[in-house]
Formats: structure tokens, C-alpha cells, sequence
């Protein structure tokens, strides 16, 4: 179901999953381009832990997606603030894919539970490569150091972002308090609660699915919130 | 934990191409040393190149500096190899 949240900078859509009361999860999505590329997988994701039960919330955040907002009148603290008031007060539990670890680590939750979770530095190197790579071909090139100058929005693959917020999100790390479930795919060597198979979707130039990944996943979280809101 | 060996480096790094640019386990597994990659997979766009770059970072353990990163390299598949286990085995 489509609904909307109202946050200060003004009112922004969202999905809505699932039955009308019992535990909430609130999912925060990757950033930038890896957002375009999981899109699907992520309502994918979702519409299988309404099938266990559980209902979702999936904000588009400001400056993303249909938002009236601009990227590049966003701070990172709009995005955490978006992700508190998105529940309308409601407690709940927070889902993060890669990136949106970043965001929703840092807005109160009863319980996290993170998909690939990166690092804010990692995404800004990824960003920074991209620029770099695309310059070259063009016969240009790209200077990182333009991030720590003053100025006027960076372009990253056609994403405006502020020159604050990069270096606010190049600092950025995921508040991994317990309690906090961090799942990984196999090919993935960093600590996790539990490793699966599957694809990196946010490394895909076009957007694709893995329904397969997104049934584990819905399984894993949905047992995850039972747990925790027990 | 990170691949060690150089048969499982390259293991690692056909798992990458194949996962990040969305071509058949089939068509990953038939890649020999002098298969030709940049310019000659139509899924290897600068684009995905980046994409391929980062998933091997994250997977073996590396940095890949900006200046390491050129045509030579991604020619073939045992060019890209070679580099990716030079970088996880030193």
C-alpha cells in the first residue's frame, strides 16, 4: 500500500506492508545508485515477511526517488530523522541494506538487523572510483581532493551531492548496539551472525532480482523481530 | 575468511564477474587465461569495470589504488588474475 510520512523538511512517500498490527520493521535502503538496483529486491524482500506475518514500512528518503526535495539540500542527519519519524512514533524494528546501516544505525529502533552493511568510507571510494572511471574515458580527470574544497554539489553518476554530506557520510559508521543481527553473502569475508548465497545486486549496472535471497532473508528477519519482541 | 592460493584467487575472481556483470556460472567457468574482457564483453561497461573492482576489494582483502587501475589489467581475464592474486598474496 502506498501511504506518505511527514518529516521537517516536508512529506516524502512510502510503501506499507503487511498486517495492521503486531511488530513493525522499518527498512532503510542502500544509497545513491545501489538504491536503483535493489529497489525491487527490497519490496521483494518485504512482501515475504508480510507472508511470515510481519509488517514493513519502506520510506523513500528526502532528496531520493519522488521526493520534492532536492539531493543536494540533504544532510545525513534529514535521512536519520526521516528514518524516526517515518513510524509516526510507533516502536520498531529496523532493517538496513549495505549503506542504510549508515542512516538507520543511528535512529532509536527496538532491535537492527543489517544485510551487507558498509562502511561510509567504502561507499565514497565506490562513488569517487565511478567518477574517476567515467572521467577517464572522457578524456578528463577527477581529483577526490575536490571533496574537501568548497563548493557546489559533486556529480556521482547523476546523483547532485553536497560536499557535506560526502564528507559526513565518508566519517559514517553503523551503530551495531545489541541488539543487532548482521547477515552477509558467502563471498563476503567480514563477520557476520550468518552468511548466505546469493548475488550483489547494488554491484549490478542494471536493476535485477533474486527471489530465492529474498525469501532466506524475509525467514532470517522475520525470526529475528519474533525473537527480539518476545 | 579471505581466499589464500592462487587456484582459489582466481576461483574468486570468476565468481565476480560472473555475480557483478550477470553473465551464466557456464559462460564464467569457460574464461582461460587469454580471454579477452574490456572491449570485448558487452556487460563490461566503466560502469560495471568500478562494480568489479570494488566486489574484489571487498572479497580478497585489497586496495586498489586509482593509478593501478587501466586497460592492461582488465584485457583478460588471466591479466585481471594475475593482478588480483599479486595484490591478495603479497
Amino acid at each position: 500500500m502506498i501511504t506518505c510520512y511527514d518529516w521537517a523538511g516536508g512529506r516524502e512517500a512510502m510503501l506499507r506492508f503487511g498486517p495492521a498490527d503486531g511488530p513493525i520493521v522499518v527498512l532503510a535502503m542502500p544509497l545513491f545508485e545501489e538504491a536503483n538496483r535493489t529497489r525491487v529486491f527490497a519490496v521483494t524482500l518485504l512482501r515475504a515477511l508480510a507472508e511470515h506475518g510481519i509488517a514493513s514500512l519502506l520510506p523513500d528518503l528526502p532528496g531520493t526517488g519522488e521526493s520534492l526535495t532536492e539531493l543536494e539540500e540533504i544532510s545525513a542527519n534529514d535521512w536519520v530523522e526521516s528514518i524516526s519519524v517515518a513510524t509516526g512514533g510507533r516502536p520498531s524494528h529496523i532493517a538496513a541494506l549495505r549503506a542504510g546501516c549508515l542512516i538507520a544505525g543511528n535512529a532509536p529502533a527496538l532491535s537492527r538487523w543489517y544485510f551487507a552493511p558498509t562502511t561510509g568510507e567504502a561507499i565514497v571510494r565506490d562513488l569517487i572510483r565511478t567518477r574517476q572511471i567515467a572521467d577517464r574515458e572522457e578524456g578528463r580527470a577527477f581529483d577526490p581532493a575536490e571533496l574537501d574544497a568548497d563548493g557546489p554539489p559533486i556529480e556521482f553518476a547523476g546523483n547532485r551531492i553536497p560536499r557535506s554530506l560526502l564528507r559526513a557520510l565518508r566519517e559514517a559508521e553503523s551503530d551495531q548496539m545489541p541488539p543487532c543481527r548482521i547477515v552477509r553473502l558467502d563471498g563476503d569475508p567480514h563477520a557476520a551472525d550468518r552468511h548466505v548465497p546469493g548475488v550483489p545486486l547494488w554491484r549490478r549496472s542494471e536493476p535485477d532480482n533474486d527471489p530465492a535471497l529474498a525469501a532466506l532473508l524475509a525467514e532470517d528477519l522475520a525470526q529475528w523481530v519474533r525473537r527480539c519482541a518476545s | 575468511m579471505v581466499p589464500e592460493g592462487k587456484p582459489e584467487i582466481d576461483k574468486t575472481v570468476r565468481a565476480v564477474l560472473r555475480d557483478v556483470l550477470g553473465i551464466s556460472a557456464e559462460r564464467a567457468a569457460a574464461f582461460r587465461d587469454d580471454t579477452p574482457l574490456f572491449g570485448a564483453l558487452p556487460e563490461l561497461d566503466s560502469m560495471a569495470v568500478a562494480g568489479v573492482l570494488t566486489e574484489l576489494e571487498d572479497r580478497l582483502g585489497i586496495l586498489i589504488e586509482d593509478d593501478e587501475v587501466d586497460g592492461e589489467m582488465l584485457e583478460t581475464f588471466g591479466a585481471l588474475a594475475g593482478f588480483a592474486a599479486a595484490k591478495a598474496l603479497q
